[in-house]
């Protein structure tokens, strides 16, 4: 198959110890961001951004996924030896993870967590090996208007099915979109919301804006909770290990339902966070020990975990072949897909052959590498979180202050990032969902351009978003998806009511 | 204590507060958008053509979000932050806000270690308090650091204020 052959030409592409150590680094890096309160792992990869500017685009990518990985490891650190998820996505691994840490199972819980988050990578990345062609293939034939309408379907799904009042999700993603526009207008070349200030000229990146809002705002919350990091210790052993995977294949419904459930969500952009939660309250519902979730099941870390890795693999299809990253950390990884000069979408599979299947074949290595690092590195990382926070605070600080001056070299971004910063705080506490503004910062300008382009084609007729079946059904389903909430609403009223005829009459 | 547990501000006047904020900024959008042109041009849809649509939702959903909370007024009841806790986010911020202004003075290292020395230096929960030695090695071992990392291995020149025309007075007198 030429998926496989594909793929073997991306395996000796990576194959390289250079390319091995990125990976190392990498995972090591995101473990690090994961572990850390106020970073994660989309303000680890927008840190790191400007440093890849001189690395090739594979190596680059080899970088940042890995982070991206290793972030998603160091959340589950956290989450079960400090009840502190170092991720929103890893908050439903604390459930069960923290007592079983508390019952002296820390190894135990860290391994499952691990070893089902491997197996839920891999499946996310088999998904993203043999549909992604085909779904780039398929997408050919999209022009403007079809990109438009698929991009409409993006920002309506979260609009429609965010946990956050969908008016607060409107609010924050219009910021981005408005941010997006300032400088230059990409079609024309004029200057436009610049307000002739010269430090609003080069436009405001969406990368001070992630460092900001979660860098900075997080470390607010964080200081006005006064959290103190009280965490169980562990150390893991081989046989730990061995005797927690001699368990796991007895949990294997629970493993293959949250996988769907994560490779749905990552699609969709509903996001590893949203998959996290509902595989969670799955697994509870379905499991014969109910009782015991909340108190320290095992099942309770394997579903999260499982679902958490599969959704944020599976996120990386819609943004390497429709060009819609399906979380946050993948909006920002698309953001410098195009910084590097590429452009991600269906054409990216045939003019970008090398790098598509470097990325996917250097997934299936880096989880591989973050699992045996991760499970090296765990008491390492635990005694981080036990340097004071008088210490930890203002490095991280630095850290993200020096990030958002790289991006363009300007103390003016180290400004905006303080400004975001003190958004993020109140966004976050009067429940304004972040991810959305990222989003709509990352694709503000590919969106405008289709919608313009499409504009021109039917010299503004809105009717070309129904012109066709295919865009048709794009453009109905993302104003389905929009009212999704008052349609449920509407469902239930309806069903209420024949249920509550039905009782009458009998 | 009693004081510390109080509220200094309702959640609800904050919510007033930022759906002002974000209203403006959807009305700082419209008229930026308009005075690029909103209209159809030569070449199609001029430049502010669908930013002034994006300011436009803006504004609406702020407007919508701001009688959603007069609505609930009465029922809005929530704490946003308390004064003890206030008290503990502007101890963090307003160094933040010095540290921020004054990186353009004294360069990124020299304000990144006084940053991380002020903080360590203020900490007095603990119960022995830091030397000047771990002090002095903390941050300026972060500021050594970040100089080594970005600087000499990723070749990202970071602004080094007074300390970099130093170093450039230096290399010039022993040429």
């Amino acid at each position: 198959m030429s998926e496989i052959d594909s793929l073997m030409q991306g395996m000796s592409l990576i194959m390289t110890p250079g390319h091995i150590g990125l990976m190392v680094i990498g995972v090591l890096l995101g473990i690090l961001v994961g572990v850390l309160p106020g970073l994660g792992a989309p303000n680890g990869v927008a840190l790191l951004l400007p440093l890849t500017f001189t690395m090739s685009p594979v190596s680059a990518i080899i970088l940042l996924s890995c982070m991206y990985w290793g972030a998603l490891f160091g959340g589950s650190i956290t989450s079960i030896l400090f009840n502190i998820p170092g991720e929103p996505s890893s908050v439903a691994t604390t459930f069960d993870g923290y007592p079983m840490a508390r019952q002296g199972r820390a190894a135990e819980a860290l391994t499952a967590a691990f070893t089902s988050a491997l197996l839920g990578a891999l499946v996310g990345v088999l998904l993203l090996t043999f549909l992604s062609t085909r779904i780039a293939e398929f997408a050919m034939q999209f022009s403007s208007p079809e990109f438009f309408a698929v991009y409409l379907l993006a920002f309506c799904t979260f609009i429609g099915m965010s946990k956050n009042p969908p008016l607060k999700t409107v609010v924050s993603m219009m910021i981005g979109f408005g941010m997006a526009a300032v400088g230059m207008d990409t079609v024309s070349g004029d200057l436009r919301l610049t307000f002739d200030q010269p430090w609003l000229l080069s436009g405001m990146s969406f990368e001070v804006a992630v460092i900001g809002l979660f860098g900075i705002g997080e470390i607010l919350c964080t200081v006005e909770e006064g959290l103190v990091f009280r965490g169980e210790r562990a150390r893991i052993t081989p046989m730990d290990i061995l005797r927690t995977w001699k368990k796991m294949p007895r949990y294997w419904l629970t493993l293959l339902r949250s996988t769907l459930v994560g490779c749905w969500m990552g699609i969709t952009p509903g996001g590893p966070t949203a998959a996290s939660f509902m595989s969670y309250s799955l697994a509870r519902r379905f499991s014969k020990n109910r009782e015991n979730f909340g108190k320290g099941e095992l099942e309770g870390v394997i579903a999260p975990e499982t679902a958490d890795h599969s959704a944020g693999t599976s996120a990386l299809l819609p943004m390497l072949t429709l060009g819609i990253p399906g979380s946050a950390t993948a909006a920002v990884m698309l953001g410098g897909l195009m910084i590097w000069g590429l452009h991600p979408g269906p054409t990216l599979f045939t003019e970008q052959h090398d790098f598509v299947w470097g990325l996917i074949a250097s997934m299936y290595l880096g989880n591989v590498v973050s699992l045996i690092v991760v499970l090296a590195t765990v008491p390492l990382f635990a005694s981080i979180l036990r340097i004071p926070f008088s210490i930890i605070a203002p490095i991280i600080i630095m850290v993200c202050a020096i990030g958002a001056y790289s991006v363009h070299n300007s103390m003016f971004d180290v400004g905006l990032m303080l400004v975001f910063g003190a958004l993020g705080y109140l966004f976050k506490k009067l429940g304004y969902p972040i991810a959305p503004l990222v989003l709509a910062a990352v694709l503000g300008d590919k969106a405008e351009d289709a919608f313009r382009q499409s504009m021109l084609f039917s010299n503004g007729e809105m009717g070309i978003f129904w012109s066709n079946p295919l865009v048709g059904g794009l453009t109905t389903a993302a104003l389905l998806m929009l009212f999704w909430p008052l349609i449920a609403r509407g469902i239930k009223a309806l069903f209420n009511l024949r249920t509550r005829r039905v009782e009458r009459s009998a | 204590m009693s004081t510390s547990t109080e509220t200094l501000v309702g959640s609800r006047w904050v919510e007033l507060g930022l759906a002002l904020f974000t209203a403006s900024l959807g009305a700082v959008i419209m008229y930026g958008s308009y005075e690029s042109g909103i209209g159809w041009g030569d070449a199609g849809p001029e430049p502010g053509y669908f930013p002034f649509y994006i300011g436009l939702l803006l504004t609406a959903a702020s407007v919508a979000n701001l009688l959603g909370t007069l609505f609930h007024w009465r029922r809005l009841l929530e704490p946003f932050v308390s004064r003890h806790g206030f008290a503990q986010v502007l101890k963090v911020f307003v160094p933040i806000v010095l540290f921020v202004a004054s990186m353009p003075l004294l360069g990124i290292y020299l304000s990144s270690a006084l940053f991380i020395g002020w903080f360590m230096w203020r900490d007095t929960q603990r119960e022995k308090r830091y030397g000047w030695l771990t002090i002095l090695a903390v941050a300026g071992g972060a500021a050594v650091a970040s100089y080594l990392i970005f600087a000499l291995w990723f070749k990202v020149p970071l602004d080094a204020g007074p300390l970099g025309d130093l170093a450039h007075w230096i290399k010039g007198a022993l040429k």
